[in-house]
């Protein structure tokens, strides 16, 4: 039982993060209709960001994200404005592979730049446990998942409460009816690609102190963006949140009951018949 | 312009089909004159490349099915055949054939599933299915040897009968092999483009819906689609790895193998014969380039840069691995520039300078 209920309580903790990442990538499909297959590429951006920051300035990674977001949020507008921006009316299939080129020119430049060699972010912390109620929770995955409910809550409020967020959610509802009623859609697409990596880079950073930081990193990341994303419902936030607490559960106790080696699979079977029998995902027809 | 590729059917004037013979001819012959082991090397992979896009070209040219898990195919072709020769001493022969089957066994099934799903779900479900494999041979030590992968030691010659028909301990086997089979894939993409199947892929393209209620068995014509393109990529698949003697999960399965074949058709020209040609002759002669450090020398050679100076010793050391950052690029600009391929914008480029 104490396997059990530690297993479950570390893969919620990364889940946390994973549905940062999740909420990233649906913002964007929410606003545009279009899949970001850079979206771990993004994230990629923000652990080498935090690793840099760390190595060089002596930066906390968590304190880091202050650092990251604005620079990722920087990153992901131009991104829109000076490439996304023009396929937006173009075929899906060219939509997704212009973001496999932009994701393809962004790992190889940092392969380029940072060679392809494993880096490893050691905290004083990293290998520190929280003791609750007799288990053990690991520090940097504390921290990470208070910061991330700490974000979500924010962003939450920005969609609801706020102006922008919600033209934003109009946007993503209607793009046209939007557009009528006022709405600077154009803008609203350079915030939404803004925010999602902004998030995806912010995810990269709170992972860096328990991953492995290489140039190759995004590829499983965007896979499992996907899988979250649509798990919850294409375009849903709550149904990423909820998306990203699963995936992460799953895979904790994959690795724990069937085995470690095996944890991606069951993620990709589970995302499989997701599709095939709740294609609307768990949340239904749910947009944000 | 319209921006869906035109099929002009199977007509082909005289004096296309003599330049078409003249090149073959030419390829025929070639080795006899051109016995660098390097250049043939360059053909080999140029024919793999023509083999991998004309093949994906059936399902997601004329069907319209953007898979993005191709690699699943590839890897069945390349692990079937080397796990056969290297663990039961199979020839590759016969083995190519087993290859073949599985795959085709591996697009029943992945099309029964991927099929139901549309636009970016298919493309994600493909990705997902070619994953799955990948992680199942990567984890099934025993069967495939894992992440360390198999290495040919030695490839049984072929036989028919007593008749020793090549050993392939040259590079001039693999060279005809490639040439065989890219010629009968282009001719299946010319006869398919031409028939009454090749129509009802086409109208599965432009509309599914329409060309569901005109009574087109949609399942039915994706999965033909799907075989024909799986039984081609298996077979490239197998002769990659008898011909490169190594294979492993990422190199067989990994997702970069998909993308590379779906590039291959985008830089060219989508649902055209030509496309994935184009496609090849610009991304092989790059990529070798690029890989073996003749940009890099290049420059040094018309004195661009200095072979001393930082920036020369960094290209030296570096460029070999911008191939895929070369393909990135590549795709960005193909996509915003000219969205149907090389092959389109030339044609564009042609008619607008008739027309002026």
């Amino acid at each position: 039982m104490t396997v059990f209920l530690q297993s479950l309580i570390s893969g919620v903790l990364v889940g946390g993060v994973y549905a940062l990442i999740g909420i990233g990538l649906t913002i964007i499909f929410g606003v545009m209709r279009v899949i970001n297959f850079a979206h771990g590429d993004l994230l990629m951006v923000g652990m080498y960001l935090t690793f840099f920051a760390f190595t060089l300035l002596g930066i906390d990674p968590f304190l880091s994200v202050l650092l990251v977001m604005p620079a990722m949020f920087l990153l992901g507008a131009v991104l829109q404005r000076v490439f996304i921006n023009r396929v937006l009316d173009a075929l899906p299939q060219n939509q997704i592979l212009l973001t496999i080129g932009l994701g393809l020119v962004m790992s190889n430049t940092a392969m380029l730049l940072f060679t392809s060699d494993y880096k490893i972010l050691t905290t004083s912390y990293s290998s520190g446990a929280f003791q609750l109620l007799g288990l053990s929770i690991s520090k940097p995955l504390g921290i990470s998942f208070a910061i991330t409910a700490a974000l979500t809550a924010a962003l939450y409020w920005f969609l609801i409460r706020t102006d922008t967020g919600q033209a934003i959610r109009a946007t993503a509802q209607d793009r046209e009816a939007a557009q009528l009623m006022g709405v600077n859609v154009r803008r609203m697409s350079v915030i939404a690609t803004g925010l999602g990596a902004a998030l995806a880079g912010t995810a990269g950073a709170l992972i860096s102190p328990t991953y492995y930081i290489y140039p190759q990193v995004g590829g499983a990341f965007t896979l499992k963006a996907f899988v979250i994303v649509v798990l919850g419902g294409m375009g849903s936030v709550i149904g990423a949140t909820l998306g990203g607490i699963v995936i992460g559960a799953t895979e904790s106790l994959a690795a724990v009951y069937i085995s470690s080696g095996l944890k991606e699979l069951v993620v990709y079977v589970l995302f499989l018949l997701v599709l095939l029998f709740k294609p609307a995902g768990l949340l239904g027809k749910s947009r944000m | 312009m319209d921006a869906t590729p035109s099929s002009p059917g199977r007509a082909v004037s005289a004096p296309a089909l003599v330049a078409w013979l003249l090149v073959l001819a030419g390829l025929v012959a070639l080795p006899r004159f051109l016995d660098s082991p390097y250049a043939l090397h360059m053909m080999v992979l140029l024919f793999l490349s023509i083999i991998m896009g004309e093949a994906w070209n059936v399902l997601g040219g004329y069907t319209g099915q953007y898979s993005v898990g191709h690699a699943a195919y590839f890897g069945a072709g390349a692990y079937t055949t080397m796990m056969l020769m290297q663990f039961k001493q199979v020839p590759p022969w016969y083995g190519v054939f087993a290859g073949i089957a599985v795959a085709l066994l591996l697009a029943l099934v992945i099309g029964s599933i991927t099929f139901r799903l549309r636009g970016p779900y298919f493309v994600l479900a493909s990705i997902a299915m070619a994953e799955i494999l990948r992680l199942i041979v990567l984890n099934w030590k025993d069967a495939t040897n894992g992440a360390e992968g198999i290495l040919a030691t030695e490839v049984p010659p072929l036989k028919v009968g007593s008749y020793l028909v090549t050993d392939f301990s040259t590079k001039v086997p693999f060279y005809y092999g490639g040439l065989a089979l890219a010629v009968a894939v282009i001719l299946v993409n010319w006869a398919v483009q031409g028939s009454k199947l090749g129509y009802y892929f086409q109208a599965i393209r432009e509309d599914q819906d329409a060309a569901h209620s005109l009574g087109i068995h949609l399942s039915l014509y994706k999965n033909v689609a799907l075989a024909i393109s799986a039984v081609f990529t298996a077979w490239a698949g197998a002769y990659y790895a008898v011909y490169v003697g190594f294979i492993d999960p990422a190199a067989a399965l990994g997702i970069d193998v998909s993308v590379q074949i779906v590039l291959i058709c985008i830089i060219g020209g989508i649902g055209t014969i030509l496309g994935p040609m184009v496609g090849s002759l610009v991304l092989v002669p790059l990529s070798e380039a690029l890989r073996s450090n003749l940009i890099a020398e290049g420059l040094f050679r018309i004195g661009l840069v200095s072979e001393s100076s930082p920036t020369g010793q960094f290209l030296r050391e570096n460029l070999a691995h911008a191939h895929a950052l070369i393909y990135g690029v590549l795709v960005v600009v193909v996509i915003l520039f000219m969205p149907d391929g090389v092959l389109g914008f030339v044609r564009h480029a042609l008619a607008r300078r008739r027309a002026a």
